[in-house]
């Protein structure tokens, strides 16, 4: 977790990249990911409908972006962003969402079945790398009721309310997670089919300097199927 | 510019490159166009390219200025000046990005330097060159100067400029994909589809 901090920052006061660059390389990974994972096509539901879950934080930010590239990929998401971030970074990715006509749900769907019935798939863009402690409502609930749901979930970076390193056994089982810029411990416990690696940003100096090892992106691809 | 980088390895498969070394040069204009540039040479060089910019006047926006440090602590070297020996370009690249003037070039910019120098050399080199949105030194109207340098390959952003109706060159993309619908409507633009999840389509 340490780590994944530290080449944050570097890539930040060093490297002299803004959230919003590296937000907006991340979220698009993610949702090139799904798209190669869960094309359109794919769906059962009438609609390619995705319901995109935010949490207060840059995971949630992550989760705005890759919303906004679901829509213009042919997907219908949904968003729903409880506990706002009066940043303006958040605010305008907000307003893009808005002016995307992407609806945000007033309030949570009640029942894992609901979320069965309307949606194929469930971004978890709750709780990220930096995540520590306990988990604080609303999004207790929220993660009960992922941990029931039985389409597939797909988690940005790590599957919310897991240990960052160490994961979590009875916690989200999601079926796919996208590692950003490279994978975390967590991502050792992932069992889910489907394994990206997105957020293809970091510069040469900073992958040696920490020891990535990354493997190659293909070609000019923004992400790299792991698994 | 985060999504107009990813675009010109379309137009150039790192295996179909002349040269054994993948060396691009990238020039920069001062302003908006020149900022695209630089964003573009960073991508490029984490696709395995090996870009080389040449960024004379450099704007003093913070954000550019930004993508200038990025460039810069990815390894890409910043010229200092331009060879006016046109063969040392020829033979040391295996295509120029021309980030110069852009759209801003249609409000008769040209004239001041150092861009008319970089245009000067455009107009004589003999690798190909990939114009971002609008070619330099193009300005609006139904037929071009003489002068016009002759771009390979035009990416539009957003949507094709007006002095795009002239491009002759071997391929037109349209980087654009990150316009809401609404505001297409409101503009009346059509634009294809853009294949899967690319953010870049050839028209």
């Amino acid at each position: 977790q340490e780590e994944a901090q530290a080449i944050d920052q570097e890539l930040f006061t060093e490297y002299k990249f803004s959230v919003d660059q590296l937000m907006e390389l991340a979220g698009l990974s993610c949702a090139t990911a799904i798209a190669k994972a869960y094309p359109p096509s794919s769906f059962t539901t009438s609609q390619p409908a995705v319901l995109v879950v935010c949490g207060p934080g840059n995971n949630g930010g992550d989760g705005l972006v890759c919303a906004r590239h679901l829509k213009m990929f042919g997907y219908q998401p949904t968003v729903y962003y409880p506990k706002r971030s009066s940043k303006p970074l958040f605010e305008g990715l907000t307003t893009q969402c808005n002016k995307m006509d992407i609806p945000f749900l007033p309030e949570f769907p009640a029942e894992a079945e609901f979320i069965d019935e309307l949606y194929g798939l469930v971004v978890d863009a709750i709780f990220g790398f930096s995540f520590t402690g306990a988990v604080r409502e609303p999004f207790g609930s929220i993660l009960s009721t992922l941990e029931r749901v039985t389409v597939p979930i797909a988690s940005i970076d790590i599957p919310s309310g897991w240990d960052v390193e160490k994961g979590k056994a009875d916690g989200l089982q999601p079926d796919m997670l996208i590692s950003l810029t490279a994978p975390k411990k967590a991502a050792m416990h992932f069992t889910g089919r489907y394994h990206f690696l997105g957020g293809r940003f970091v510069p040469p100096a900073l992958q040696e300097k920490y020891s990535l090892n990354l493997p190659e992106y293909p070609g000019t691809d923004c992400v790299l199927q792991l698994t | 510019p985060v999504t107009l980088s990813l675009l010109s390895p379309q137009a150039f498969p790192l295996r179909s490159l002349r040269r054994r070394q993948p060396t691009l040069l990238v020039a920069c204009g001062p302003a908006q166009n020149g900022a695209v540039g630089l964003v573009c040479a960073r991508h490029l060089r984490s696709f395995d390219y090996e870009p080389t910019i040449f960024y004379p006047k450099r704007s003093p926006d913070p954000l550019h200025r930004d993508f200038t440090t990025q460039c810069e602590k990815m390894d890409i070297p910043f010229l200092s000046y331009l060879p006016t020996e046109v063969q040392l370009i020829n033979d040391a690249y295996n295509a120029v990005v021309d980030a110069v003037l852009g759209a801003e070039g249609t409000q008769g910019t040209e004239g001041t330097e150092p861009c008319a120098a970089i245009l000067t050399t455009l107009r004589h080199v003999r690798i190909p060159i990939v114009s971002l949105d609008v070619p330099s030194g193009w300005l609006p109207g139904p037929v071009g100067g003489s002068g016009d340098i002759s771009p390979d390959v035009l990416v539009s952003l957003a949507a094709p400029k007006e002095v795009a109706r002239r491009f002759r060159g071997r391929r037109h993309f349209l980087a654009g994909r990150f316009v809401p619908e609404e505001l297409r409507r409101k503009f009346g633009l059509s634009p294809p589809e853009y294949p899967g999840s690319d953010c870049v389509v050839a028209l």
